[in-house]
């Protein structure tokens, strides 16, 4: 067989024809995106925004879902479906109207009904639910639009409460839905929000669309936080879940999306020498990450050996290993977090650049340790918590602790991690955790801030005069007060180390630059108000 | 040859009987909590103990796995623990980017790795011999999201032809479809080429020094009747087998390449349900694959009966 250089050029021809047939046939066939958003925020597992605490569940909630009051950029509640709202003189009951143009996008009307059955439910997960529940007397409508709360005894948080932006979040569902017990997923994904969830086109691990609700009825006030008129200025907006991160970054430096919830620490560069892309941090409460540590088990058990740990941590070290890029974090000593209203600096002596681990050391022998293996659960899946774990690990290792890292999934964790036998049984004695900035300014919602035994937080710390002192907590109106109380908890917490922080963190998204409206909250990412250029 | 296909469906039965045990106990022995994972990160211990009753999860394990052959036997899959919608619907969404990917992959794999795989035979130890089997190697050696990546960066990135990632259904537009195959099809099929080539190649090699071929020389046959008529033919079958495991592989085994360019495809599917320890997806998919695994089989077999008349079930 003998190639010609007629075969050749026949060959090439052929060649530069294949090469050339995708670009035609897909410039014939991009369809018209102007007014659709793609996003890339994870994946939606679950849709029943009460069923799981996940952020990103909280997402579809805040989209489809309309609540009762919204936080403002200031954290103060404002009304959002309530058009009027009062509280009795003996301050124990509360009535509430619903605002005029409430409907669900199925037709029916949102009636008061709704209300209360959604509370309902949700009273069942919430912290701050449950204590409503428990102080209340009865929950009842007065007609089709007006609710109200009758409580045994005050509750000075109450609104707050309703307002709370710690999942799982008092979004309102239709009486039937909201019927179902907390424990049990609603699917049908009909709320009254500013967008409709678009069952045909949904294809859950894979792809979400949402459409603008054309006949949500925003509040007249100004777009402020989450409060304020909901303007929806796009058309669709598609949440792709694309699990490799270097791809999500490629398409969206191609344009073929507008947002990157999570960019990695390590694609920042890239990133940032893009003209058309930008790094901006949304929520500037970021994360605040802790070491939990079993009340239950030795060594831990003991107050000194906790101190040590709290003595011996570099928080700059820690969160350099676990972040890398020092923008993006910082140091952390109040238990409330860095950036909430009650945030303070009772007590944190104990902050030293750097660390003490000789006073570590010095604890660690008056607790009496006696070498006894301490277990430190990993969650290779979450590389920052992963990272920080290696760090604590040989912080610990180099005062003569004999730590050892134990090494899994974050799902095998969150089951491990509830075993309260010894670690010769399977139990445990620390892992690392995150939990949101602004959770940590309410102790009644948050659950890293409880030291109620058994009923407290894995690791189970337990401190009875701090416990007195949270509890009133929901009985203080004003933040002046607040912030009082919040000292003197912060005072008893760090003598009795109900944990250990190891400074906070925030993640900024990557968008495009012709994505512009985003807004800055803590916990949600809401879409109205975005635009598309 | 009917009594052959009886007994071959059986035993499909039986390794897919046999998968789904295996499966289920393998899964429940496993360490990781669906309840938690849904519950979050921040979730207390009342709310994962009630999703895990809701669930069913601390029902006896033999009681969950009769109900759950019940269910099978009457044709339900069961319900995604975490998206509330029937396994087989998801699956059924899924099946579409994993068939397209799979089908254009063999496509082009056959093509190209039986081509090169004859043309190194014929001119075994020559230039193109060696540059063939450099291919192969290459082709074989390289991880499919190491050139994924780089056909990402230069055809998608740089000059803007062909969409980084997802998947268009072909009901939406042939030209939108081929297009956000071309990469991921490319990426994919270099393993395959370089496969089908060698088995192709080593199978031709044999054939081309029996005595038939020397007489067919002998006898003035051309270029084309010797490669195409009476090589090609005997070494058919190991070529058809390789062809055949590649196909079958190929529906499982693509995971890396539906992440890499984003495409919901099967692969995707099960593994995201085995990080989130989504039970009846796992077991779902596991042995719908098992079971298309022996078919698969089953269809090579009875091909071989096509291209070698001595083979008869």
């Amino acid at each position: 067989m003998t190639i010609s250089r007629r075969h050749v050029f026949k060959m090439g021809i052929a060649a530069g024809l294949a090469v050339s047939i995708p670009s035609v046939l897909r410039a014939q066939t991009t369809p018209t995106v102007g007014q659709t958003v793609r996003m890339v925020k994870g994946d939606l597992r679950v849709f029943d925004p009460i069923w799981t605490a996940t952020n990103i569940t909280a997402d579809h909630g805040a989209a489809i879902y309309d609540t009762l009051f919204s936080l403002d950029s200031k954290f103060m509640p404002q009304p959002q479906m309530v058009a009027k709202w009062g509280v009795s003189d003996d301050k124990k009951t509360y009535t509430f109207e619903l605002r005029d143009g409430l409907g669900w996008h199925d037709g029916t009307p949102v009636t008061a009904a709704d209300c209360v059955a959604s509370i309902r439910r949700w009273g069942q997960v919430h912290p701050g639910g449950q204590l409503i529940m428990a102080r209340a007397s009865d929950i009842s409508t007065k007609d089709d639009e007006t609710f109200t709360i009758s409580l045994k005894d005050p509750l000075g948080v109450l609104i707050d409460i309703l307002a709370d932006l710690t999942p799982p979040c008092l979004f309102i569902m239709r009486e039937k839905d909201a019927n179902r017990p907390a424990t049990e997923q609603v699917t049908t994904n009909i709320g009254s929000g500013p967008f409709r969830f678009n069952e045909a086109l949904a294809k859950p691990g894979a792809s979400v669309t949402y459409g603008r609700n054309d006949k949500y009825v925003p509040r007249k006030e100004p777009s402020d936080g989450l409060a304020g008129g909901k303007i929806v200025n796009v058309d669709r907006v598609i949440w792709d879940n694309i699990a490799d991160q270097q791809t999500a970054l490629a398409a969206l430096q191609a344009g073929e999306i507008d947002y990157l919830q999570s960019p990695p620490v390590d694609l920042f560069p890239v990133i940032e020498s893009d003209p058309n892309l930008e790094l901006q941090v949304l929520d500037r409460g970021g994360w605040d990450m802790m070491v939990r540590m079993n009340f239950l088990q030795p060594p831990f058990n003991n107050v000194k050996a906790r101190q040590a740990v709290l003595h011996l941590i570099d928080q700059e070290v820690m969160l350099r290993g676990a972040f890398g890029n020092p923008k993006y974090f910082n140091t952390v000593t109040s238990i409330f977090g860095d950036t909430t209203p009650v945030s303070n600096d009772e007590n944190t002596g104990w902050y030293k650049k750097g660390g003490d681990p000789d006073k570590a050391k010095r604890l660690l022998k008056e607790a009496g340790y006696a070498g006894e293996k301490v277990v430190i659960l990993t969650a290779t899946d979450w590389s920052a918590g992963d990272n920080a774990s290696q760090l604590l690990a040989a912080s610990l290792r180099k005062i003569g602790v004999n730590a050892e890292l134990s090494s899994m999934t974050w799902g095998e964790l969150s089951t491990r991690r509830a075993s309260k036998d010894p670690v010769e049984n399977g139990g445990w004695s620390m892992f690392i955790t995150s939990e949101p900035d602004y959770s940590l300014g309410n102790p009644l919602a948050s659950p890293f801030l409880l030291a109620n035994g058994d009923k407290a937080w894995y690791g189970w710390p337990k401190n009875d005069e701090y416990e007195a002192l949270r509890v009133k907590w929901a009985d203080v109106e004003s933040l002046e007060e607040r912030k009082a109380l919040a000292r003197k908890m912060q005072k008893v917490w760090w003598d009795f180390v109900g944990d250990v922080r190891l400074g906070k963190y925030v993640s900024p998204i990557a968008r495009r630059k012709t994505l512009t409206g985003l807004i800055g909250m803590p916990q949600i990412v809401p879409m109205w108000n975005m635009q598309k250029a | 040859m009917a009594a052959y296909i009886l007994r071959r469906m059986v035993s499909a039965i039986a390794v897919m009987a046999m998968v789904g045990v295996f499966v289920f106990l393998l899964l429940r022995l496993a360490p990781g909590d669906p309840a938690a994972i849904i519950a979050g990160r921040s979730a207390t211990e009342e709310m994962i103990a009630g999703i895990r009753e809701q669930l069913g999860l601390n029902d006896p394990m033999p009681v969950q796995f009769i109900r759950w052959v019940r269910d099978m036997l009457g044709g339900d899959f069961g319900t995604s623990i975490f998206a509330g919608r029937p396994v087989l619907e998801l699956i059924s969404q899924r099946l579409e980017p994993t068939i397209s990917l799979s089908i254009l992959t063999m496509i082009l794999s056959v093509t190209i790795g039986v081509s090169f795989g004859i043309l190194a035979a014929w001119r075994t130890g020559g230039l193109v011999d060696r540059l063939l089997t450099a291919f192969s190697a290459f082709g074989y050696s390289i991880p499919v999201f190491v050139i994924g990546f780089f056909l990402i960066y230069f055809f998608a990135i740089r000059a803007h032809w062909l969409p980084v990632q997802g998947y268009v259904p072909i009901e939406l537009g042939i030209g939108r479809w081929f297009v956000h195959l071309v990469l991921p099809t490319v990426a994919l099929s270099l393993g395959y080429i370089a496969f089908i080539a060698r088995v192709t190649r080593a199978s031709m090699l044999e054939v081309l020094t029996e005595d038939y071929m020397r007489t067919a020389a002998a006898k003035g046959a051309s270029s084309y009747a010797m490669l195409f008529h009476h090589a090609l033919k005997n070494a058919g079958v190991p070529i058809l087998t390789v062809i055949g495991i590649s196909f079958a592989y190929l529906i499982g085994g693509v995971v890396l390449t539906e992440t890499v360019f984003n495409i919901p495809g099967i692969g995707r599917l099960v593994v995201d349900a085995i990080n989130n320890r989504d039970y009846p997806i796992i077991q779902s998919v596991l042995i719908l694959t098992s079971g298309l695994y022996v078919l698969v089989n089953l269809a090579i077999d009875l091909a071989y009966t096509l291209i070698d008349p001595r083979i008869r079930y």
